[in-house]
C-alpha cells in the first residue's frame, strides 16, 4: 500500500484522460509552448519587453525558477498550501497561484539573498552593485554575477532531487511537512554550496585581474580539461541534472528501485546517476569532436574546449526535453515490452527526437526567439529557452495536472487518509 | 519489487562493465584517431611578397566602453540590429567632440617580389568626421583621390569598421570593394547612398566601382603573396561573416592581418595553418584580436594567452578590440607585443595606436 510518508502527493494523483491520443499529447505540448513563448517574449526576447536574455541575466532567473519549482513540488510537497486546496481548486487557479509564488521566491532569493545580502557581506561577485562600485561595466558585472548565482541553482537542481528520487526521502520519510522539506532543503543546500565552492568558485580565481589567488583555488581541472573555464563543470553538472530526471521519468527509477533497502538504494542511485552523467558527458564531447574536429586549446567559439563542454550540457538538455514530452504528454510509451525493452525503446525515441530537435532549434531559434545565429556564439545559449520550456512543462504537470488533456479525479485512498491524520 | 543480493551484484557487474567500456570506447585515443583524424598542414600556394607595412589610421572605434555597451543594452542587448540602435553621438567627455564613435581603419602597403606596390585599405571606420581627420592625417585621402589604393577590404559589417564608408567614397567613389558573405540589405543600401536616422549613419556618395562578396570556407587569392579567408562567424548586433588577410613574406613566414577577428585569432591561425602553404610558420599578426574589447574578461581568454605562444609568432601587432587587459597579460606571458606611442586619442602605449606603423619583412 502506498503511504504518504514514503511518496509525494504528485505520485498519488489518479488522473483521467479527457482526450484521446495523439490529440491529448499535441494539445498538451502546444499549451506549454504557448505559455513558454509568451513568457519568453515578455521576459527574454531581445525584441520583446524586458529583454533579459543577455544571456546570463535571463538564464539566472530560469535556473532559479526550476529549482524553486522542484522545492515546491518535490521537497515541500506544496507546503504551505494544503493538499485539500491543491485538490479542490481548478488547475488554472492552482497553476496561477503556485507560479506566482514561484516567481516571488525567485525574486526574493536573487534580489534579497544574493544581491543585497551575500553579495554585499560575503562575496562581491554575487552583487552587481558591488562589482560596479569596483569600476566594472554594469553589463558585464550583471553577467558575471548572474553566472555565479545561477550556478548555485544549477548544482542544486542536480542534487536536490537525489533525496526524493533516489533515497525516497529516507531517512527523513517519517517527518511531516514542513519539517521534512526544511530538512531535505538544508541537507541538499549544504551539499550544493559545497559543490559550488569546489566546482565554480575557482572560475572566479581567474575571471578577475589580478587573479584572486588568496580567495579562490586555481581551477584544478585545467590539466585534464585544457581550459580554465568553469564550463567544464557546468557541462557535466548539466548532464547530472538530466541524468537524475531521466532516471525519474524515462527509467522509472529502474534498476535502483529493485534494491529493497532505501538507504542503499539511494547511494546506488546517486552513484549510478553520477556515472550516467559522466557517460553522457564523454559521449557528447566525442560526438562533437567527430562533427567539428578536435577542440583547440585557446580557441574561441566552436573549437573552444570550454564551449564543447558547455555544449555537452546543452545537448543533454535537448535530450531531456523530448524525454519529458514523452513522459508528460504521450504516456511514457511504449509500455508493453517489459521494463528493459520499454526503456530501450524510449531511449531510442528520445535519441532520435534529440537529433531532430537539435536541428530544428538552430534552424529556427534566431527568428523565433531572437537568439544569435550559429552554434557557439555566447549569445546563442539554448539552455535558457530549453530550461524555460522545461519549467513550463513542469508547471503544467505539477501545478496544473496537465489540464485540459487530463483531469485529476482523486488520489490513492490511503494517501488521503494519511494526509488527514 | 525485491531482488536478491546475488542478482543485484550480477546486474551491477554487467551494467558497470558495459558503462566502463562505453566510456572508455568513447574517449579512447584509438577511436578518436579513427573518427577524428588530425588535419594536415595546408598546401594552397598564395605566392610570396617582399614586405607588408601596416599604418594604423584609427584603432579607437569608440571612446567610452561603458557608454557603447549601455547603448546596446538599452536598445535590448547585444543581439539588436545595429541599424536601429540610437548610438550616443554627443555629451561623451572623452569622445571626439563629444561623439562616442570613432572607427577602425588600417592602411596596408605591400611590396611585391618584383618591387611593385599594392595598397589595401582595411575597413573604413565609423564616425565620418573622425575618419576624415584620420585619413587626412595619414595622407590616405590624397591616395584615394589619386587612385593609389587598390581596394577597400571590409572585414565585416560592424558599425565601427564599415559605417565610415562615406569618408572613403567621397574621395574615390569607384574604389573596388570586397565584403564577406553575410552582409545585410542595410549594408548594401548604405553603399548605394542610404540614410539610417536612428543609428545616425548615412552615405551621400554612392559607390560606383566593382563590389565583390567573398564566400566563406575557402582561401581567396588577392595578388601574389596575398589572400583572404572568410568565416561565417555570427557576431553581436546581428552581424554575420568576417574575413581576414594572410600574406606570405619571403624568408619570414605568414602574416595574419585582421579587423576584429570575431572568429577568434586561434581559429584564424588554425585555418591558415591547415589551408595555406607554409602554414606551419606564422611570422606575425596585426589587428584587432577581439579578446577583451570592453575590458571584460572570461577564463577562456586566459586559455588563449596560454596557447598562443605555441604558434611561434615573432611579431605580435595588435590593438582595438584586443583590449588593454589582454595586452598586459600577453606582455607578462612573454609574448612579442609591439608597443605603441599612445597618440591621437589612443589611450595607452601597451599596443599599436593611432598613427603607429608596423613592418613585416
Amino acid at each position: 500500500m502506498i503511504n504518504l510518508k514514503d511518496h509525494m502527493w504528485l505520485e498519488s494523483r489518479v488522473m483521467e484522460n479527457k482526450m484521446p491520443q495523439p490529440v491529448r499529447g499535441i494539445v498538451g505540448v502546444l499549451f506549454s509552448f504557448v505559455i513558454f513563448y509568451a513568457l519568453w517574449w515578455v521576459f527574454m526576447d531581445p525584441r520583446g519587453i524586458l529583454r533579459w536574455y543577455t544571456p546570463q541575466y535571463g538564464y539566472m532567473y530560469v535556473r532559479w525558477i526550476l529549482i524553486v519549482a522542484i522545492w515546491q513540488a518535490y521537497v515541500f510537497n506544496f507546503w504551505p498550501f494544503s493538499l485539500k486546496w491543491r485538490e479542490t481548486s481548478h488547475p488554472l487557479v492552482t497553476g496561477a497561484v503556485l507560479i506566482a509564488v514561484n516567481f516571488a521566491i525567485v525574486g526574493a532569493v536573487i534580489w534579497g539573498f544574493f544581491y543585497n545580502f551575500l553579495g554585499i557581506y560575503s562575496i562581491p561577485y554575487l552583487s552587481v552593485d558591488k562589482l560596479v562600485s569596483k569600476g566594472m561595466t554594469e553589463f558585464f558585472a550583471r553577467e558575471y554575477s548572474s553566472l555565479a548565482i545561477l550556478m548555485f541553482a544549477a548544482i542544486a537542481s542536480w542534487l536536490s532531487p537525489i533525496v526524493p528520487v533516489c533515497f525516497e526521502n529516507h531517512p527523513w520519510q517519517s517527518m511531516k511537512q514542513p519539517a521534512r522539506g526544511i530538512t531535505v532543503f538544508c541537507v541538499t543546500a549544504l551539499f550544493s554550496i559545497l559543490a559550488f565552492f569546489c566546482l565554480m568558485h575557482p572560475h572566479y580565481h581567474v575571471l578577475f585581474w589580478p587573479w584572486q589567488e588568496y580567495a579562490a583555488a586555481y581551477p584544478w581541472w585545467f590539466d585534464f580539461a585544457r581550459t580554465l573555464h568553469g564550463n567544464f563543470n557546468v557541462g557535466w553538472v548539466m548532464c547530472g541534472t538530466v541524468a537524475i530526471w531521466m532516471l525519474e521519468i524515462t527509467f522509472d527509477r529502474y534498476p535502483f528501485v529493485m534494491i529493497k533497502n532505501k538507504i542503499w538504494r539511494g547511494f546506488a542511485g546517486f552513484f549510478g546517476v553520477f556515472l550516467f552523467a559522466i557517460l553522457l558527458f564523454v559521449t557528447f564531447n566525442f560526438i562533437q569532436d567527430v562533427a567539428w574536429g578536435p577542440a583547440v586549446e585557446g580557441a574561441k567559439r566552436i573549437l573552444a574546449p570550454d564551449w564543447r563542454y558547455l555544449h555537452s550540457g546543452e545537448l543533454a538538455i535537448m535530450m531531456l526535453i523530448p524525454a519529458m514530452i514523452l513522459n508528460f504528454y504521450f504516456d511514457n510509451g511504449p509500455k508493453k515490452y517489459g521494463v528493459a525493452g520499454n526503456i530501450a525503446l524510449r531511449l531510442l525515441i528520445i535519441v532520435i527526437s534529440t537529433v531532430i530537435f537539435h536541428w530544428l532549434y538552430y534552424k529556427f531559434s534566431p527568428a523565433m526567439l531572437g537568439t544569435q545565429a550559429a552554434y557557439s556564439h555566447p549569445q546563442q545559449f539554448p539552455m535558457a529557452p530549453g530550461i524555460l520550456f522545461i519549467c513550463v512543462m513542469l508547471f503544467h504537470n505539477w501545478f496544473m495536472d496537465l489540464w485540459p488533456g487530463k483531469k485529476r479525479i482523486g488520489n490513492i485512498d490511503k494517501v488521503l487518509e494519511d494526509d488527514e491524520e | 519489487m525485491g531482488v536478491s543480493r546475488r542478482d543485484f551484484l550480477k546486474g551491477l557487474a554487467i551494467g558497470g562493465t558495459t558503462g566502463y567500456l562505453a566510456m572508455a570506447g568513447a574517449s579512447s585515443t584509438v577511436l578518436k584517431d579513427v573518427f577524428v583524424p588530425p588535419r594536415p598542414i595546408g598546401d594552397f600556394d598564395i605566392g610570396e611578397c617582399k614586405s607588408v607595412k601596416c599604418t594604423v589610421v584609427s584603432e579607437t572605434s569608440w571612446f567610452n566602453n561603458a557608454r557603447l555597451v549601455k547603448d546596446m543594452k538599452d536598445a535590448g542587448g547585444l543581439l539588436v540590429n545595429q541599424y536601429i540602435i540610437p548610438w550616443t553621438h554627443e555629451g561623451v567627455k572623452e569622445g571626439y567632440n563629444g561623439d562616442n564613435s570613432g572607427g577602425f581603419c588600417t592602411l596596408i602597403d605591400v611590396e611585391l617580389m618584383d618591387g611593385s606596390k599594392k595598397k589595401i585599405l582595411l575597413d573604413c571606420g565609423w564616425n565620418t568626421a573622425w575618419m576624415d581627420e584620420c585619413l587626412e592625417r595619414e595622407g590616405v585621402d590624397k591616395m584615394l583621390e589619386n587612385h593609389e589604393i587598390d581596394m577597400l577590404f571590409v572585414t565585416h559589417e560592424h558599425f565601427d569598421h564599415y559605417w565610415g564608408v562615406e569618408s572613403v567614397l567621397k574621395h574615390c567613389p569607384d574604389i573596388p570593394i570586397i565584403v564577406p558573405k553575410g552582409f545585410y540589405k542595410e549594408g548594401f543600401d548604405l553603399l548605394k547612398g542610404a540614410n539610417f536616422p536612428i543609428a545616425k549613419v548615412k552615405n551621400d556618395y554612392p559607390h560606383t566601382g566593382p563590389l565583390e562578396v567573398r564566400e566563406s570556407g575557402k582561401v581567396h587569392p588577392l595578388f601574389p603573396g596575398a589572400a583572404s579567408i572568410t568565416f561565417d562567424s555570427a557576431i553581436i548586433t546581428r552581424v554575420t561573416g568576417e574575413q581576414g588577410l594572410v600574406f606570405n613574406v619571403a624568408g619570414k613566414g605568414l602574416v595574419a592581418i585582421t579587423g576584429c577577428c570575431h572568429m577568434g585569432i586561434i581559429s584564424f591561425l588554425e585555418e591558415i595553418k591547415h589551408t595555406v602553404k607554409g602554414g606551419d610558420k606564422i611570422y606575425g599578426i596585426q589587428g584587432g584580436l577581439h579578446i577583451s574589447p570592453f575590458e571584460d574578461w572570461d577564463p577562456q581568454y586566459d586559455d588563449l594567452i596560454k596557447a598562443l605562444p605555441g604558434y611561434g609568432i615573432e611579431i605580435l601587432g595588435c590593438n582595438h578590440c584586443t583590449g588593454y587587459l589582454t595586452a598586459e597579460k600577453m606582455v607578462l606571458a612573454g609574448m612579442p607585443v609591439v608597443q605603441g606611442t599612445a597618440r591621437f586619442k589612443s589611450k595607452k602605449k601597451l599596443y599599436l595606436g593611432n598613427g603607429d606603423q608596423i613592418m613585416f619583412g
